[in-house]
């Protein structure tokens, strides 16, 4: 694609590799900063190098699939990042890994080198995904608080809003793991901000993660489009990742002027007083990859009355970034355990995106340890997750009946 | 590893259609060669180069002189890749002049026209302030021939006593190699501490005595003030302070120059380096700039700089690249191909001690530093007050007393950095 001579463009994204060679000194530093990296021996430089010389010893897209496929390094450099951005934070260039494995998962997609079963439950843009289906399953419905027209649907019984002050947006998670959290959450946003409405799509992350990145940004341009019919002026996010996210989808479709805030900075705005005390014993805040200026950290430590900042776990990712676990589930508890062991027993740790408090609670059912492990809402409302009924949820449904359906749209 | 000089036609003035040329072989030029085939543009890049050798880093050849990589390790770009980018390569051929009113590039092997040209030269070690009567010609460090000499010097038994005169990044990295070579080193530098223009003196003081655990003995405050001895020393060092040591072998790391000779004097604006627009175009529409030569808008203070910095050659290059691609094809150049600025980035490291800065370091009245010192790391934080009297950050820096790549040290230089562009952005 490059050159003058004709070539046949066989990789999607190579000009994402192209950037990213021109801007890579090969210094090695991203590699030791980072697990698989070093497993795969590849600096990122080096992994758009071997996506780029995997094209040219190809002439099919076929032959390009199994030359990628031959080379063990490519596959575990793209496939086991976390997107924890831990290389980048590390180059002196911070040159943008995201943007080099989002490129080479969409070409992996396309090359049908990411299988199926890695990616079939999570297709957050479709009618059935894990969330709605375990929504579906377990009665969890919103459509009380869902008040501006959804996109290409209307509420049943409930007439649409376009004056709404606030959009209240809780991510996957939260909206499908703790109903009653969202709620709460939702009851006090519009308390504090005026009208407000949910919005309970998932952010697309999963979407980005499985190689379906325009998927994810034409997901993302229709819940800009839903906070558009809903008039809100601001839009209030529980987790650092989706609120990257929507900032992005509103810049692009023209709705900068609708501010994307956190919850803790939202509240804290607000003269929120927190319902409930700090839990005794030490606490550990373990920040979010994707909060990745740590504002959402500095914002929530401020709204619980820290005095400076409390013992922070940096150190990458929970394990749920990047699909990793479709991939190599060892890796993702593994770096739950890495995250976690920071912690003395007696301490809790507070994390900042739903999916974070997801895996630490889904490693500490397999590996128990004697610390605490919350969501920073959970820090600040009555309500709770309920993790050891989440989790009994999520793997009763794939019995009985719903099991034979399930298999069927997810499978 | 060299350019095959032979694939460089011989002389002879092309017509003025004769396409793209890039002046210079390095991060800047490569970064526009990949822009410009990025977009479309399939015509001819011709790069004139002062060197047979292919591009390289310049921050790795302190590695190399350091023995921490190999010589091949050194060239970021492939052969391969090279190739691909289609380009006709004039190895050893500086540019002798260069005239922008007749689009005309003369070089030893003859004159060369042009549509577009980019210059991108870099620059080079300046020695001022070494004492000109020196007995010693000191090593400087940039190039690859530099890293040669410097790392030839570095490896005689028995090790030598090295001298590092100048106490910022350059100056450390050719400290770092000297230690990683087993050598002794002693560094001097005019200023009160090292670092002297990224850190403040908390954070400085605190690589000092990172420095000073690696017995590294430091004069700062000084200079040389002269140098005798037989030629291959040892030779007598004395310093403007009065002390007096002696050295085998003197790196002097004093800043550098433009490699704008070329350019006669009023050809195109020019301050410090050439000014250009946020598509890296000069005074003249059909020259650009990029890299260590171009003054660009520095995000802090909104002046016009050179910031001497590897990704900001890249991006600078790129940004270049991609605005002549659209001129060529008639269309204005638009806001996604264009350089808004940037601010000062470093990450250095010595011997296990890490050093992070980012935009503003200096105090002025509208500034203070916020400095926190813990177990193992000193952060300063640079607020500026604004016209509506808040406060925003402008600046960071940190020493960790360790360097783990992926470690606390390194997001927290990530996260500020970040900071500072939310501020500049609000």
């Amino acid at each position: 694609m490059m050159s003058r001579r004709p070539t046949i463009a066989l990789l999607e994204c190579s000009k994402s590799y192209w950037t990213l060679i021109g801007q890579c000194t090969q210094c090695g530093h991203c590699k030791k900063a980072c697990e698989s990296l070093t497993a795969a021996d590849m600096t990122l430089g080096e992994i758009a190098r071997a996506l780029l010389e995997a094209e040219r010893a190809s002439t099919t897209p076929e032959e390009l699939a199994a030359n990628i496929g031959a080379n063990p390094a490519l596959v575990q450099a793209v496939r086991g990042c976390f997107l924890c951005t831990s290389c980048k934070n590390t180059c002196f260039a911070h040159n943008d890994v995201c943007d080099l494995i989002h490129a080479a998962r969409v070409d992996f997609q396309r090359l049908g080198l990411i299988p199926r079963e890695c990616w079939s439950s999570v297709l957050v843009d479709q009618e059935w995904d894990i969330f709605t289906a375990y929504r579906a399953v377990h009665g969890i419905y919103y459509q009380d608080l869902t008040r501006h027209r959804a996109w290409g649907e209307g509420p049943d019984g409930i007439p649409a809003a376009t004056d709404c002050e606030v959009a209240f947006f809780p991510g996957c998670s939260l909206a499908s793991y703790g109903p009653e959290l969202t709620r709460e959450i939702f009851a006090t946003v519009e308390e504090l901000g005026g009208k407000t409405t949910l919005i309970d799509s998932c952010c697309g992350s999963s979407l980005k993660s499985a190689g379906f990145y325009d998927r994810a940004e034409a997901l993302c341009d229709r819940i800009a489009e839903e906070i558009r019919s809903s008039g809100a002026r601001e839009l209030v996010c529980v987790c650092p990742g989706c609120a990257n996210a929507m900032r992005a989808a509103l810049e692009r479709n023209g709705l900068g002027h609708v501010e994307v805030i956190g919850l803790a900075a939202f509240l804290t705005a607000h003269g929120f007083t927190p319902k409930r005390e700090l839990p005794d014993g030490p606490i550990f805040m373990s920040k979010s990859c994707s909060d990745r200026d740590g504002s959402c950290l500095e914002e929530t430590c401020g709204l619980l009355g820290f005095e400076g900042q409390p013992p922070t776990i940096f150190n990458g990712c929970c394990g749920a970034g990047g699909a990793v676990s479709a991939f190599q589930p060892e890796r993702q508890a593994a770096q739950a355990d890495s995250k976690l062991s920071f912690a003395p027993d007696g301490s809790t740790v507070v994390t900042m995106c739903p999916t974070c408090t997801y895996t630490y609670a889904f490693r500490m059912m397999e590996s128990p340890r004697a610390i605490a492990n919350k969501h920073y809402a959970e820090l600040l409302f009555e309500s709770s997750f309920d993790w050891d009924t989440v989790f009994s949820n999520l793997n009763g449904m794939w019995y009985g009946e719903y099991g034979a359906w399930l298999a069927q749209v997810l499978g | 590893m060299s350019i095959d000089a032979t694939q460089a036609p011989s002389c002879a003035a092309r017509p003025a259609t004769s396409g793209v040329a890039i002046i210079g072989y390095g991060v800047a030029g490569v970064n526009c060669a990949i822009a410009l085939r990025c977009s479309g543009y399939a015509g001819p890049i011709r790069v004139f180069s002062s060197t047979s050798i292919p591009p390289y880093s310049p921050i790795l050849t302190s590695y190399y002189a350091g023995g921490e990589k190999s010589y091949e390790e050194c060239f970021p770009w492939t052969e391969a890749e090279l190739s691909d980018l289609d380009l006709e390569v004039l190895a050893d051929c500086p540019v002798e002049h260069l005239d922008p009113a007749a689009h005309l590039i003369a070089t030893p092997r003859g004159d060369f026209s042009y549509s577009k040209a980019l210059i991108a030269t870099g620059a080079r070690p300046a020695t001022w302030g070494y004492p000109a009567d020196a007995d010693c010609k000191p090593l400087v460090l940039r190039t690859m021939e530099d890293a040669e000499r410097l790392k030839a010097a570095l490896c005689t038994e028995p090790r030598p006593r090295v001298l590092v005169s100048g106490a910022s990044m350059v100056a450390l990295k050719a400290l770092e190699a000297a230690l990683a070579r087993g050598c002794q080193a002693s560094i001097v530098g005019v200023n009160p501490h090292v670092l002297d223009f990224n850190a403040v003196p908390e954070t400085a003081a605190r690589f000092e005595r990172g420095l000073a655990a690696k017995g590294v003995k430091m004069r700062f405050g000084t200079s040389i003030a002269s140098v005798k001895g037989p030629e291959g020393g040892p030779y007598a060092v004395s310093f403007a302070n009065g002390e007096s040591e002696e050295y085998d072998l003197i790196v002097v790391a004093h800043g550098v120059v433009s490699n704008l000779d070329f350019l006669p004097e009023g050809t195109l604006a020019l301050d410090r380096g050439l000014l250009v627009d946020r598509f890296m175009r000069t005074s003249d529409p059909d020259v650009y700039a990029a890299g260590d030569i171009a003054q660009s808008r520095e995000l802090i203070t909104g002046e016009s700089r050179i910031i001497g910095i590897w990704k900001n050659a890249a991006l600078q290059g790129a940004a270049a690249g991609k605005a002549i691609a659209a001129e060529l094809v008639g269309r204005e150049p638009d806001g996604s191909d264009a350089f808004e600025g940037s601010f000062i980035t470093n990450t250095i490291a010595v011997d296990g001690t890490l050093f992070i800065s980012a935009g503003a370091s200096t105090l002025t009245p509208e500034r203070r530093a916020v400095i926190e010192e813990s177990e193992d790391i000193t952060v300063a934080r640079i607020y500026e007050r604004t016209a509506d009297g808040t406060e925003r950050l402008v600046g960071f820096n940190l020493t960790c007393d360790e360097d783990i790549e992926g470690s606390r040290a390194y997001d927290m230089g990530a996260i500020l950095t970040m900071r500072i562009e939310k501020s500049l952005r609000s």
